[in-house]
């Protein structure tokens, strides 16, 4: 694998973790990555990582109270216009 | 319009779906939970004013988070909060590439070792929460709520190209402050190759 290759895998590290990547650009990504230890390291690590931050962020469920009001909201709001 | 009464019994449901990819992103850009509330209220009483705008089977969730994040950002016009230096050039990869220069056996380590058993517990979040605004909010939409690049975009009215730029910068500023967090020396020399 020459070192273009790698280049070029790293610049789409963020366009493969976010599936931004077409089809076959995703398995020409993961062709260089089977052959690669280094680069896949790299995107283990980073895909790793944004897993962790959108666990971590997950955490907090609206309030009981916050939830009631949008419920009655709803419920007024969708009964019929007279 | 024959099947209006449908189509509201439906925006019930759908609508409140997402209340809580709502409070917790509120939560993120306003870091109160009074705040947080107080902005998911507003969101859906303008969700439900303008729900004959919104076309059923159309992204809801994506129409929530536009109307959220123009609420906030009339809110912020009118009281501006402080920003910080975290924006600094460099690749995706920061805390990675920190390990490396300290030598450390990297495919040992998982990010979550690194960053979070070390007995904090909220430190992404607050990470989250201190970057810039414009970053914030594309970090928050793309790898929290897992929206893709031209959704973000529409939401926040930009180029894909800006929230491309933005996610960089944001991630980068979101690592280098886990690194901080994760109780290792601020780095002494650039890393990423630019000087």
């Amino acid at each position: 694998m020459g070192h273009s290759d790698c280049d070029e895998t790293m610049g789409r590290l963020s366009l493969y973790l976010d599936r931004e990547l077409s089809e076959e650009e995703v398995g020409e990504v993961m062709i260089h990555l089977h052959s690669c230890p280094p680069c896949e390291q790299v995107f283990d690590f980073q895909a790793e990582l944004k897993r962790l931050v959108r666990k971590e962020c997950c955490t907090d469920d609206a309030p009981a109270r916050l939830r009631a009001w949008v419920r009655k909201l709803a419920v007024e709001k969708t009964e019929p216009a007279r | 319009m024959i099947l209006l009464g449908i189509a509201m019994d439906g925006d019930f449901s759908l609508f409140e779906r997402h209340i809580d990819a709502l409070y917790r992103s509120a939560l993120r850009l306003t870091r109160k939970p009074e705040d947080a509330e107080d902005l998911v209220q507003e969101t859906y009483l303008r969700a439900y004013r303008y729900r004959s705008k919104f076309q059923p089977g159309t992204n809801e969730k994506a129409w929530l988070f536009t109307i959220m994040t123009n609420l906030f950002r009339n809110r912020l016009r009118q009281r501006p909060a402080p920003e910080d230096p975290l924006d600094e050039p460099g690749t995706d990869f920061f805390i990675y590439d920190q390990l490396r220069r300290d030598g450390m056996p990297v495919h040992l380590m998982s990010p979550e070792e690194i960053v979070v058993d070390r007995g904090f517990g909220d430190e992404v979040k607050r990470a989250l929460e201190e970057l810039p605004m414009a970053m914030r909010m594309v970090v928050m939409l793309v790898d929290v709520e897992d929206f893709s690049y031209k959704e973000a975009a529409a939401i926040l009215g930009v180029k894909i190209g800006t929230v491309m730029s933005r996610l960089h910068r944001g991630r980068r500023a979101l690592q280098k402050r886990l690194w901080e967090y994760s109780g290792r020396p601020r780095p002494s020399v650039a890393v990423g190759g630019q000087a």
